[in-house]
């Protein structure tokens, strides 16, 4: 495998806030040019993550890296490479977006507005708008603008589409994979599977402060293995197939229904097997990272039962 | 360190509060000096102050009235005794059988006991004293088949046979009679001089040329008893009582201040009525007031006659304390604390009190301490409580940057604030015109100054809250809580410092004054041009300095929730 360079690392990095709640020895790396996801459930630790990349909270233990600077004391270096969409939306005490943009670019040392003014006509963003009478979307859009204007090298995104509409939801994605596209590294957290899904090379699990799982998309999508859910019309063909030694993932007794997994190369010997049952329907299970994720927690509930 | 975005920004977030607050504090500021200027409230402090000068002058008068009123009784006591030596025959037979004789005894007595000794002033006086002494032995024994109806307590013929020394110590060659009545006469004269010096020496605050103008106007009073009494006596059928003599006493002293009083008001020819008719009144006032003290002096005496109730009271005693009840004034006759209170109002400096203790600690900085708590929470708690400082901190802005740009930006609103307030005060001062107020520039200009370092302490101690509390919440009601809390307490205190006057003030509630650090700012000692303000400055500075300081290190070290 070729030598890919480091953007983030995370290393044991640790932040108990008492009572279970916090983060709890993380390890992860994000690449260059990777498009790295988030995913959990409220408070289970996604936002706390960002902020120690951001250095805006010192870790307990362990490190956290930003192009090789440390995320804590290099915080004000490490800004002029990352670009952050915070979770919550709340603008400085300024009147319109326009003042607000302006006052960002100041801030960012940013004389070329023209990037800003393209993705205010992506977006199809007003920005004289008044920030305090925006609606939650409208706010959003603006965030997004002020992230991305000054065309920083890697993105730091905490749930960046709460509050946009659908369609605007899309024209963000794209934007997003355009970004990748051209190079960034981009970490981004949401609560939903399938956006993450849609633009995510990697995705980690967080689940009570601690990754659960880190799920490589691309592996899982071109794998070679495959779902397919069978129903039977009759119940004793169902018993018998069960009999069969296919991998069974999962088993509905009250439909005669099985999910198998089957390599490809294995469909024929499939297919030449179902000829002999009476089949109500075969289909293909997409892969989904949802399902995905919630087998490995459900198995690892189970397991925490069984110790 | 310094971001001049983010100050442009903190400016366009605060620029309407420092405005209202700003303009409200100059409005008042300047109504209240103006108002105080034109209403010219030291005219009240003025008229109780006439009131207490008028006290003080009208005790003043009652007790010259009474003292000129003994002496001229004294006087006409003497030319009682006067009478027996108006007979030619008795004097001469008493100047040289009685005073001649007994005088040069003494005298050689004197000389063989103290040979060659140098007849001082108080040898003279010895060898008088002796004379007397002798001299009364002798005139006791003949005097009841001379003078069957002479009527003289022991003192009054020593003091009698003492001035007729004197007249024979000075003129000892001395034969016809009239020579010799001429001669007492002005002993006599000389001696009621020299014992109204005395006696006026001893009074308070006399210096020696007080005291001799007293003296000289005992003795023209006396001399006038003496003519009076001489031309009464002369009349036919005048008969000598007491009370003749005290009501001719009266009305001469009531008569002698007319006249006084009306001097002193220098009306020359040019004088208008109404000039005049001004020091007409004064001079009658004073007569009136000269007459009840006088018939107050005598009630006392009366009163004090009564052996029953006053047994070891001697006369001399009863005289002083019928003198003082005479000439008590208004001050004396109320209550002391009640009397010193009202003296204190007088005294009171109301320029110092509104605007040094009221305005300037009190209400005047009650906006600018509300736009400080607001601001200062607002440039940093607020913003990491609501999220937005985390737009300012994801662009290659460092933490102490922002802190310092914060902390600058209040610093400077605060100060251009009170360049404004101080403009305002110096202009209204100057409108209202420099010399009725009794505050002058330099100590207006302190006033500002140490107006704002109040506000300059006040606003380090919001900033640091405002740094060390992630909630808009805490940092307010810690940072605000507390400085408001000192502000009432300012004004509690109040109650109970000195500038209050003693009618309202309230001990206890000094206490107060310890819980704020507005007492750091002394007022009272730049009115008083004392120098105790500058160590107090020096204190509000240094709180200002060490907890901006704080706040600024103290953002760099924490947690944000953004």
């Amino acid at each position: 495998m070729e030598e890919k360079e480091e953007v983030i690392k995370v290393t044991n990095l640790t932040k108990d806030y008492g009572n279970g709640r916090g983060i709890f020895d993380l390890n992860f790396t994000i690449y260059k040019g990777e498009t790295f996801g988030f995913v959990g459930t409220n408070g289970s630790g996604k936002t706390t993550t960002i902020r120690n990349i951001m250095g805006f909270i010192k870790p307990q233990q362990g490190t956290v890296q930003v192009l090789g600077m440390d995320a804590w004391k290099d915080s004000c270096e490490i800004k002029k490479y990352v670009a952050y969409i915070p979770g919550e939306i709340a603008f400085p005490d300024l009147t319109t977006g326009i003042s607000f943009f302006k006052a960002q670019a100041e801030l960012l040392k940013l004389k070329n507005m023209d990037y800003a003014n393209s993705l205010i006509k992506r977006l199809q963003l007003d920005p004289s708008a008044n920030l305090k009478r925006m609606s939650k979307g409208m706010k959003q859009k603006t965030a997004i603008v002020a992230a991305l204007m000054a065309d920083k090298d890697i993105l730091i995104l905490d749930e960046p589409t709460t509050g946009l509409d659908p369609l605007m939801r899309e024209t963000f994605l794209e934007l997003i994979k355009e970004e990748k596209e051209k190079g960034k590294t981009i970490l981004m957290s949401s609560q939903m599977f399938d956006e993450l899904e849609a633009t995510c090379d990697r995705v980690a699990l967080i689940f009570d402060g601690k990754i659960i799982d880190i799920a490589d998309i691309n592996a899982l999508k071109n794998s070679d293995i495959r779902a397919y859910k069978i129903e039977f019309l009759d119940k004793e063909e169902y018993k018998k197939f069960k009999r069969l030694k296919f991998k069974i993932i999962r088993d509905q007794e009250k439909y005669s229904q099985v999910t198998i997994q089957i390599e490809d190369n294995k469909i024929n010997h499939l297919f030449k097997v179902l000829k002999n049952y009476h089949l109500k329907f075969i289909s293909e299970v997409k892969f989904n990272l949802e399902k995905h994720f919630k087998e490995i927690l459900a198995e690892r509930l189970k397991g925490g039962e069984n110790v | 360190m310094f971001s001049k975005a983010l100050f442009k920004q903190s400016m366009k977030a605060n620029w309407v509060k420092w405005t209202c607050v700003t303009v409200a504090t100059c409005v008042m500021l300047a109504i209240v000096i103006i108002a105080l200027g034109s209403l010219a409230i030291d005219n009240i402090r003025d008229s109780l102050k006439g009131v207490f000068q008028q006290a003080d002058q009208e005790s003043v008068l009652k007790s010259n009235s009474v003292d000129s009123y003994e002496l001229y009784l004294t006087t006409a006591q003497f030319e009682n005794g006067v009478e027996m030596i108006n007979d030619s025959g008795f004097t001469e037979l008493m100047w040289s059988i009685v005073i001649q004789p007994n005088y040069n005894d003494a005298l050689n007595e004197y000389q063989t006991t103290n040979p060659g000794a140098e007849l001082t002033e108080k040898a003279l006086e010895e060898i008088k004293n002796n004379a007397v002494n002798s001299a009364y032995d002798t005139i006791i024994s003949i005097l009841p088949s001379v003078m069957p109806d002479a009527d003289f307590t022991e003192s009054e013929l020593k003091q009698l046979l003492y001035i007729m020394m004197c007249a024979h110590e000075d003129n000892n060659s001395l034969s016809s009679a009239a020579d010799i009545i001429t001669a007492i006469e002005n002993s006599y004269l000389q001696y009621v001089q020299d014992s109204a010096y005395e006696m006026y020496l001893q009074q308070e605050d006399a210096t020696e040329e007080t005291a001799t103008a007293s003296s000289l106007a005992a003795r023209a009073l006396a001399s006038y008893a003496m003519e009076s009494y001489k031309t009464q006596s002369a009349q036919e059928g005048f008969v000598y009582t007491e009370d003749t003599f005290k009501e001719e006493a009266n009305s001469y002293v009531n008569q002698m201040i007319y006249d006084q009083v009306l001097a002193t008001f220098n009306l020359g020819d040019d004088a208008t009525d109404e000039e005049k008719t001004e020091a007409e009144y004064y001079a009658v006032a004073s007569k009136v007031i000269s007459n009840t003290a006088i018939n107050t002096y005598e009630l006392w005496l009366d009163e004090y006659d009564d052996t029953e109730k006053y047994p070891d009271m001697t006369e001399e005693q009863a005289k002083i304390s019928a003198k003082e009840q005479a000439s008590a004034s208004l001050m004396d006759q109320i209550d002391e604390e009640v009397a010193a209170a009202l003296k204190e109002l007088g005294d009171m400096d109301m320029y110092g009190l509104i605007i040094g203790n009221l305005f300037y600690r009190v209400a005047g900085i009650l906006l600018p301490m509300v736009y400080v708590i607001m601001v200062a929470n607002g440039l940093l708690a607020g913003q990491v409580d609501s999220g937005s400082m985390a737009y300012v901190l994801s662009t290659p802005t460092k933490r102490r940057t922002v802190t310092v740009t914060q902390m600058t930006y209040l610093m400077l609103s605060l100060l251009a604030m009170f360049l404004l307030v101080t403009v305002t005060s110096v202009v209204s001062i100057w409108i209202v015109g420099g010399n009725e107020f009794t505050i002058n520039f330099v100590e207006i200009l302190l006033l500002n100054l140490g107006a704002f370092l109040t506000m300059f302490a006040f606003a380090g101690f919001c900033f640091m809250c405002s740094s060390i509390f992630n909630r808009s919440k805490y940092s307010m009601s810690i940072g605000g809580g507390i400085s408001i809390l000192m502000l009432v307490c300012t004004i509690l205190g109040l109650f109970g410092s000195d500038v209050v006057p003693a009618a309202m003030r309230i001990g206890q509630m000094n206490f107060f004054n310890y819980l704020s650090i507005i007492s750091l700012f002394d007022a009272t000692s730049i009115l008083s041009g004392g120098m105790d303000f500058l160590w107090k400055f020096g204190i509000l500075a240094l709180i200002g300095i060490v907890t901006f300081i704080v706040g600024v290190f103290w953002f760099e070290k924490k947690d944000l929730p953004l």
